[in-house]
């Protein structure tokens, strides 16, 4: 379990996070959900160990890691623009950290993941001649390979579109039950938290205005925020859908 | 941020360490050699100088000189880079003028001099093919060819550079608006450029006032400060606290020189991003443009077309007929052929250990966690690198390292290339690793890599272009240089350029064109592969 204790951080006088109690358990997947600025990424950060907090505890199956050094956590990301290495190939990333991991996985380990994430016919491929949805998933196989103890994803749908979309969700979900993996994932899109997370974290100006599965957030808004910010954005789309297909029925 | 690695510390450490014992201080030196025999003296010293009427007139002829020069260098590089970017003629052509427009800056400035010598001389190649001298080449016309030919590369690089940069849709836009063609231009095009131009300006003033080269050899009675500092120090009695002082004195214009270009920045326009656009048809614009680039790219390279014919003819120019012999000769010669090897050596040495510095200057400024006032620290290093000119560099090392083992080693040549031709492949490496995605040092992190394996796993080989364009940079400039050298070779580091300053007295100038031809030859060979090995590299 992941916990987070009275966790706070500020930039330059600002308060970023305030106060922060948060706790994840093993195998869920989690959503931190707010509007640009609201301190969700930096939060995202300070669980990998990127940017230490300033105040607070953070606590991994009971141990306090908040002075662990990102490297020594174990914990990994991928990132919204993915930061594939260009001069590899699809395997050369894919197998990047092994070299370099004890815990990693095995070769076996390897293949299955692979043809698990459909890229076998990709292998051999530059970077730049992969598509959004190809490279989405060599950098999941790469973070995968390093066996994280918690998978944090930063935006992981921001860049695709349609259907590839959909599908991500799918496997990221697979991805979670297959390993049993903690997920953290960042985004601003309510629709997105609602329908991949067990549960959701729904972030304004550096507090939690409400943490709880999506069945909870629906229908038990805990503040006006929650209700106006999230809840509308999400009714707006279905009106629009409801419209959009009433008027081509008619 | 995260925090820096051991390694991280100790680069920055050792750079620091170069920059403090290769610039600052043999600057503070020099600034103590002027003031050597006491504040009194030393500033008796500086009056002595300032009332010195050789020195002052030639300061007030360095000014007037590097000022027409540059006047007219951004007048003609302004016109070149239109030609190229705002015209439509063929795109061969303009390839040809973008390429016969650089190529003196794989020369010497020095063979410039004789070039110019031996085409617009008494018995010059353009006057016979003209009949008559076109222009009397010693002294301010002389120079000012000269300082043009040399300046004209550099100047247009900046400006063809900004153009590139410049939304030429607006053009239509202000046509269709119902502008008229100079209303046009002066909104749409020359007020875009206002800052390049500018910079394009001071930065061929400041080549001009610090070149040692074109005086050295086309300067006759008209002194310029740069040939006075040379006198003063390697003159028949040497005066190291006088050539201190004009040392010093030749830094001042140099030091506003790049106040005023970040002063000039503001002037620069940002456009949105934007695609390239089809230019509004304009045969006029596009004849008168067209033949007079191509006449100003025929004329250089019809000055050092002469460098070729020279040693390759029975003697110059009163018989005329074909013969290899001094070429066979000038190569035949071990002396010859030895201060070529010690160019080749230098700008090899210079170009690789330049790369590293300038290369892990780059990455602790870019990919480092220090603090902003520790990166602005190298930015300062490198800013006055840029500002001290390349003589003074060389006077500032021969007090400092003269009473030591460095003294008179290739070392030392090799530590001046590095320091004076630090800046730009700084800012190109810079501009490179700024561009590459910031979260790959932590994803190699995270994949259980050192700093410095992710390094070398994927920061490097993904500016590898850039690494090469730095080398080339660096090697080119290390082979023509003479300027910052010329007070630290010895007869046994002697290399091509200090060479041909030495064979001018001797009037040898079959050698000295061979000389050149073969720096001619190795830069291009050099620049053709580096831009092979940076094509391939970038496009992979």
């Amino acid at each position: 379990m992941l916990e987070l204790r009275n966790v706070c951080k500020k930039f330059d006088n600002k308060i970023v996070l305030d106060n922060m109690n948060l706790e994840i358990r093993n195998g869920e997947i989690v959503s931190m959900l707010g509007p640009s600025g609201s301190g969700k990424s930096t939060l995202l950060n300070i669980i990998l160990g990127l940017i230490p907090m300033d105040s607070g505890q953070l606590l991994f199956e009971g141990q306090d890691i908040s002075r662990v050094s990102m490297k020594d956590r174990g914990f990994n990301i991928v990132f919204q623009d993915y930061a594939l290495f260009p001069n590899l190939n699809a395997y050369g990333n894919i197998a990047y950290g092994l070299k370099n991991q004890t815990r990693g996985f095995s070769k076996a380990e390897l293949e299955e993941l692979i043809d698990f994430l459909e890229l076998r016919p990709h292998l051999s491929k530059r970077i730049d001649q992969l598509s959004g949805g190809q490279k989405q998933r060599v950098a999941l196989a790469r973070t995968l390979a390093t066996k994280p103890k918690i998978l944090l994803l930063d935006e992981p749908l921001s860049a695709l579109d349609g259907v590839i979309k959909e599908t991500i969700k799918t496997r990221i979900k697979a991805i979670a039950a297959r390993y049993n993996l903690t997920t953290i994932i960042v985004t601003h899109d309510p629709e997105e938290a609602l329908t991949m997370s067990n549960r959701v974290l729904i972030i304004d100006q550096g507090h939690i205005s409400q943490y709880g599965t999506p069945a909870q957030v629906i229908h038990t808004p805990a503040n006006p925020f929650v209700e106006q910010f999230i809840l509308k954005q999400l009714e707006i789309k279905r009106d629009n859908i409801y419209h959009l297909f009433q008027k081509c029925h008619a | 941020m995260r925090k820096n690695s051991r390694v991280t510390q100790l680069l920055l450490l050792g750079i620091l360490l170069f920059f403090g014992s290769f610039l600052i201080v043999p600057l503070l030196v020099l600034s103590a050699g002027s003031w050597q025999s006491g504040w009194q003296t030393g500033l008796a010293q500086y009056g002595a100088v300032l009332s010195d009427k050789n020195i002052m007139l030639a300061i007030r002829n360095s000014l007037k000189i590097s000022a027409a020069a540059a006047l007219l260098t951004t007048g003609l590089a302004f016109g070149l880079a239109y030609t190229v970017h705002c015209t439509n003629i063929p795109g061969k052509l303009k390839k040809a003028i973008h390429l016969g427009i650089i190529l003196p800056m794989l020369l010497p400035t020095i063979t410039y001099g004789f070039a110019i010598i031996y085409s617009f001389g008494k018995q010059g190649l353009l006057t016979k093919l003209f009949g008559y001298e076109l222009l009397s080449i010693y002294g301010f016309n002389g120079l000012l060819t000269g300082y043009v030919i040399y300046t004209l590369p550099p100047a247009f690089l900046l400006i063809n550079n900004a153009f590139s940069y410049v939304d030429k849709k607006f053009i239509i836009v202000s046509q269709l608006m119902g502008d008229s063609f100079w209303r046009s231009f002066v909104n749409t095009v020359l007020r875009p450029l206002l800052g390049t131009i500018g910079s394009a300006f001071v930065l061929a003033f400041i080549l001009c006032f610090t070149d040692f080269g074109i005086p050295a050899s086309l300067g006759g009675t008209y002194n310029v400060i740069a040939t006075e500092l040379y006198q003063v120090m390697l003159g028949t009695i040497p005066d190291f606290q006088t050539g201190s002082v004009i040392a010093l004195l030749m830094l001042v214009p140099a030091v506003f020189a790049v106040l005023f270009l970040n002063h000039l920045e503001k002037f620069n326009f940002h456009y949105e991003g934007f695609r390239s656009t089809a230019l509004p048809v304009n045969k006029l614009r596009d004849r008168v443009c067209g033949i007079l680039s191509l006449a100003l790219v025929g004329v250089v390279a019809a000055v050092f077309a002469v460098m070729f014919v020279a040693p390759a003819v029975k003697n110059y120019p009163y018989d005329m007929s074909f013969t290899l012999q001094f070429i066979e000769k000038a190569l035949a010669s071990r002396m010859l052929l030895e201060v070529y090897e010690n160019s080749l050596l230098v700008a090899l040495a210079s170009a690789a250990a330049g790369t590293i510095l300038s290369y892990s200057a780059a990455v602790v400024n870019v990919r480092t966690g220090f603090s902003k006032q520790t990166k602005a620290s190298l930015d300062l290093l490198a800013m006055i690198a840029n500002t001290v000119p390349g003589m003074v560099l060389g006077l500032a090392y021969l007090l400092s390292f003269n009473g030591s083992s460095l003294k008179g080693t290739f070392t030392l040549i090799i530590c001046c290339n590095i320091i004076h031709f630090f800046t730009t492949p700084y800012l190109m490496a810079k501009n490179s690793l700024a561009k590459l995605n910031p979260a790959w040092e932590t994803t190699g992190e995270l994949m259980g890599d050192t700093w410095a394996q992710t390094m070398v796993r994927v920061i490097i080989p993904n500016s590898l272009a850039t690494i090469v364009e730095m080398f080339s940079y660096y090697f080119i400039n290390a082979m023509v240089t003479i300027s910052a050298i010329i007070f630290l070779v010895t007869a046994k580091t002697a290399v091509v350029t200090s060479k041909i300053k030495e064979l001018q007295h001797f009037a040898s100038f079959n050698e000295i064109f061979v000389l050149s031809i073969l720096i001619l030859m190795t830069n291009v060979a050099v620049k053709l592969l580096s831009d092979f090995w940076y094509q391939k590299l970038a496009t992979r």
